[in-house]
């Protein structure tokens, strides 16, 4: 048990970035219309994320210094506004998002009305960051979270046609009936969700708020290397229980009951009831996660003390930055907007917050001034910045893809 | 290049590099503010400068206004500007860290203010997380 | 006067001519003995030929990766030397004038921890 919990920090940080409200969402979207001919995109973000957080793990471990402190040393005030504005924007819609989230895994669960929910979810948000510890916090949801694996247990219980999903994985096509643009618009979608900077901010803050040191660089290291992978085929999962339920009935998925509906087909009224937990754990899980990351990021850009291991009076205004932040996520939901079509637009802020952010931290492991003998080696290296192409190309490309295909409709 | 430069006695730092945007903790290791610029004492714009004239020096770090200014032009009025003076800095090295504690420095006067009036009054805004 | 001034700023030698911009302020920490640590004195100005900002320094230090980064941030700064104090003859708004007859000194700091 105290080794899942010393990997915690990793399985929620991927949770938010692979299965939260919008992923969940999109990977069902994905698997229903592509089945699995998206898949190599999760594994090439999965190795992607892995690489650059470790490096922020390490970066933290060794120096202290935290994602966003490095990017204002780094970038400079002007280029470090930049991705600031822009990953606070993300990082604020995806809040929204989960908030109305949770409100949706609240209903699917009681049958009454999201508006209910929402001041219910985002108050239950703010007494956690308030009042929880971080350890409290990170175990909690990590845990409850690894309900959603009744995903891949409902996919082998569907018994499959195996030889068929293989196949659309390794020979990856677009269906007759897709445009190109949408296949790729869904890729960089994909890419992005598995990539969002605010996995790095999180990650790099919690193993500030957990107090890491040198000596726990291979904590990093395994928190990175179960976290991310286990988020990865929980994505896989979702798309694949959609594609052999949702893809041959054509039912195009709109909504989280769409979603569970495999699952529900699969393992009935138990199976169901693991997804709704598991659904409900990552929603809160990854609303906790970005709430926290608005706060880590706008006091690391500025300087101001921050961090959950202290009391809230001290770290005053890193408080009353998240408190502001669920207001206006709550203000959002309130104009009756679909929270997940907000998640949408987040992708167009990913094209100026993706290189901005892993830009500064490869730099920084580089350092020896940060990292003494613990800098990047070679083969790192190479990864990193065949990665970093890639990153700029998928943040080029978001825009147009966006527009063309009127978001992937 | 000429090499016959002496060498510097003490440590020597390159002030873009080493102090621009460097986050501030003080003596117990809680963040202060970054430096946003630096205030030098001794160059008079505009005036010859002596040949033998004593080279300038470092008076303050800048916290305030000057960080709005770096990112959107202008400059901040000198009589605005937020110091904390050099002789508290006690290490240079990735963060600068003060001789201080946090609360005996002007620039920490918002955290106070915002710490005392408006979080230390939610309940449970003072203590530890459970 | 606050370094943001003086950084940028364009460099003429005596007779007006134009030959870089300051991108960094060298000190060193052998003034005055403070409190806490010596107050830094200005050793002098890094000049680059074609350049007025370097965020990174690699031209300074030893660091060589990520590899392309750190040799296209060279090439960029290939050039580069060191303007002592003592050659400086005037600093204006937004322009440093040199003396006559002033040296380029090796900017490479000594090693890549020292004076960080």
């Amino acid at each position: 048990m105290t080794r899942i919990f010393a990997v915690a920090l990793g399985i929620l940080t991927a949770i938010g970035g692979f299965v939260d409200i919008g992923d969940l969402v999109t990977n069902a979207v994905v698997g229903s219309r592509f089945g699995l001919g998206l898949a190599w995109v999760v594994v090439i973000g999965v190795v992607g994320i892995c690489v650059y957080a470790q490096m922020s793990g390490r970066v933290a471990a060794v120096s202290g210094r935290a994602t966003f402190e490095v990017i204002r040393e780094r970038l400079g005030p002007r280029a470090g506004l930049a991705n600031l504005a822009a990953s606070f924007l993300i990082t604020l819609l995806t809040v929204t998002a989960e908030v109305g989230g949770v409100a949706l895994a609240l209903q699917l669960a009681t049958s009454v009305g999201p508006g209910w929910w929402i001041p219910v979810a985002a108050f239950g948000v703010w007494i956690v960051v308030w009042r929880a510890k971080f350890s409290l916090l990170e175990n909690v949801t990590g845990l409850l979270g690894l309900a959603l694996i009744v995903f891949a247990v409902a996919l082998f219980m569907l018994s499959p046609d195996w030889g068929a999903l293989v196949g659309q994985a390794l020979t990856p096509a677009v269906p007759d009936a897709e445009p190109v643009a949408t296949y790729w618009f869904y890729a960089v979608a994909l890419f992005g969700a598995a990539m969002t900077p605010y996995e790095v901010f999180f990650f790099s803050s919690g193993a500030v708020e957990e107090g890491w040191t040198r000596k726990d660089l291979a904590t990093s290291r395994a928190n990175v290397l179960v976290g991310f992978p286990l988020g990865g085929v929980l994505s896989i999962a979702i798309a694949g229980c959609a594609a052999v339920v949702l893809l041959p009935q054509s039912i195009a998925v709109t909504s989280l009951s769409q979603v569970v509906l495999p699952v529900a087909e699969a393992g009935g009224m138990l199976a169901l009831s693991f997804a709704i937990v598991g659904i409900l754990a990552a929603t809160f899980g990854a609303a906790l996660e970005t709430t926290l990351s608005t706060g880590y990021t706008l006091a690391q850009y500025l300087g101001w003390s921050w961090g959950k291991f202290r009391r809230p009076a001290q770290a005053a205004r890193f408080h009353v930055a998240m408190i502001v932040v669920l207001l206006i996520a709550v203000g959002i939901l309130a104009t009756g907007v679909d929270p997940i079509a907000v998640t949408e637009i987040s992708v167009v802020f990913s094209a100026v917050a993706l290189p901005l952010t892993y830009l500064p931290i490869l730099l920084v492991a580089n350092d020896p001034e940060y990292m003494g003998e613990h800098v990047n080696g070679r083969g790192m290296n190479a990864i990193a910045m065949v990665y970093l192409v890639i990153i700029v190309v998928a943040a080029l490309a978001a825009i147009p893809l966006l527009v063309i295909t009127g978001a992937g409709a | 290049m000429s090499e016959r430069m002496a060498q510097p006695a003490g440590r020597v730092i390159d002030a873009q590099l080493h102090l621009l945007d460097r986050q501030i903790l003080d003596r117990d290791g809680v963040p202060v503010s970054v430096v946003a610029d630096v205030e030098l004492a001794g160059i008079e714009p505009g005036r010859a400068i002596e040949p033998d004239a004593a080279p300038p020096t470092i008076t303050d770090l800048l916290v305030g206004m000057e960080l709005p200014t770096r990112i959107f032009g202008g400059r901040p009025p000198s009589s605005r500007r937020m110091r904390i003076p050099w002789k508290l800095v006690a290490d240079v090295g990735t963060v600068l860290r003060l001789g201080v504690t946090g609360d005996r420095i002007d620039a920490t006067w918002v955290e106070r203010w915002v710490g005392r009036r408006v979080v230390g009054r939610i309940p449970g805004g003072r203590h530890d997380p459970e | 006067m606050i370094l943001s001034d003086l950084l940028g700023s364009e460099v003429v030698d005596a007779a007006g001519e134009r030959i870089g911009g300051v991108v960094d302020a060298r000190f060193a920490l052998d003034g005055p003995p403070g409190q806490l640590l010596a107050v830094p004195r200005l050793v002098g100005v890094l000049v680059s030929p074609r350049s007025r900002t370097s965020m990174w320094g690699y031209e300074r230090t030893d660091v060589h990766a990520p590899w392309p980064i750190a040799h296209y941030l060279r090439y960029v700064h290939r050039g580069l030397y060191l303007a002592a104090w003592a050659d400086i003859a005037r600093i204006d708004e937004g322009l440093v004038v040199l003396r006559e007859g002033y040296e380029r000194h090796d900017p490479r700091l000594r090693t890549a921890s020292q004076g960080s």
